[in-house]
């Protein structure tokens, strides 16, 4: 009689057997399970805010607006010259190009690889960041040399009365 | 005042009150989970009711691999959870009595848990309070210890059967002649 296996209590106060109503486990298996569900539902319910921001976002851009900006007078810069300038914000830098006589255009120019300026090579009319030699079409912004992949934002800009005013950026377009 | 279920054999009428009660009762859903036996048929009419020993170490629960049968902290080893229950039948096999019954339609074992929506507030479960002959009763420990001592216990010990099967039993049973060792059981 006493090898038999019926001590009391038996012991079996663990986490693969228990019969005992009151020792039953707060979190089992089945629990568990649930409990992750419910946090993922949690976390997939809790990021519907930052997907509502970015359909603001993305709703609003086309048709963002900035204040007009004026860049330069017309007299201060010549044919195939360039000034730097900053458009829309104070940190985003941006460069103007006149071209020919009527013909400006304007790039924000942190390049699209890792954000060096951009600058304007008059002798090879072509636009070249300095770090990794990315170089940039300067009549639509288009890489076509090095690192970057992707166009300059453009810069829309308007000539009024004697000087050349930054409107709006182009919306990028992938 | 924690009671006890006492069955007093001898006083068996055989009237089936108890199953009727179990049948009637609410949640039971028409199937009684109580038995009466003939103790020895075709010999004489002696009847007995056996509901569910609720064992202090139940081998069915011990056997169940989903830990669907539970003790309540009253003592009473519950029914399978039907949430846990997979249908295995261990405990119908591991059971020394026989008590848990098996439904083949829901896939579930049922047995009788002391009325425990009852018992655990005191009330007796319902085999009890119907039993005309005082056959089936809801005591307290000490009013068991006073019908322990009308016995002479050869063992010392008040289980169901002499060698015992399974340990101590939640319910307590007079066996007249077993426990003195004076009949045998087969």
């Amino acid at each position: 009689m006493t090898d038999k296996n019926n001590k009391i209590p038996f012991d079996e106060d663990n986490y693969t057997h228990n019969i005992n109503r009151n020792n039953e486990r707060k979190l089992d298996r089945r629990g568990f399970m649930k409990t992750l569900v419910g946090a993922a539902g949690v976390f997939a319910v809790s990021s519907l805010p930052w997907g509502a921001v970015a359909a603001k976002e993305l709703a609003g851009l086309s048709d963002k607006k900035y204040p007009k900006q004026k860049i330069t007078d017309i007299k201060s810069i010549a044919v195939g010259d360039a000034v730097d300038f900053a458009f829309p914000g104070e940190h985003d830098s941006a460069i103007l190009v006149r071209l020919s006589e009527n013909k400006y255009v304007a790039y924000q120019n942190a390049c699209t690889h890792l954000r060096c300026p951009v600058f304007w090579d008059k002798k090879e009319e072509e636009m070249i960041c300095p770090c990794h030699h990315g170089k940039f079409n300067v009549n639509t912004g288009v890489p076509f040399a090095g690192p970057p992949r992707r166009p300059l934002p453009e810069i829309v800009v308007k000539v009024e009365n004697g000087a050349v005013y930054a409107v709006r950026v182009k919306r990028y377009e992938a | 005042m924690k009671k006890r279920l006492y069955l007093e054999l001898e006083n068996c009428i055989g009237c089936r009150s108890c199953l009727a009660a179990c049948t009637q009762c609410g949640g039971h859903e028409e199937r009684n989970r109580n038995y009466v036996y003939d103790v020895n048929p075709l010999v004489n009419r002696q009847t007995m009711p056996l509901m569910c020993l609720h064992c202090e170490n139940p081998a069915c629960a011990r056997s169940c691999p989903a830990q669907a049968i539970q003790i309540h902290e009253t003592g009473a080893v519950l029914s399978a959870l039907v949430e846990k229950c997979i249908g295995c039948q261990n405990c119908t096999i591991a059971c020394p009595y026989g008590i848990p019954k098996f439904d083949t339609e829901q896939n579930l074992m049922y047995k009788c848990d002391m009325c425990i929506d009852r018992s655990k507030d005191g009330i007796p479960p319902m085999c009890a309070s119907v039993c005309p002959s005082n056959t089936i009763q809801w005591l307290s420990d000490s009013e068991i210890e006073a019908k322990k001592n009308q016995f002479n216990l050869n063992n010392g010990k008040w289980v169901t059967s002499m060698p015992f099967l399974e340990g101590e039993t939640n319910v307590k049973v007079n066996l007249p002649g077993i426990l003195q060792g004076v009949t045998k059981l087969f």
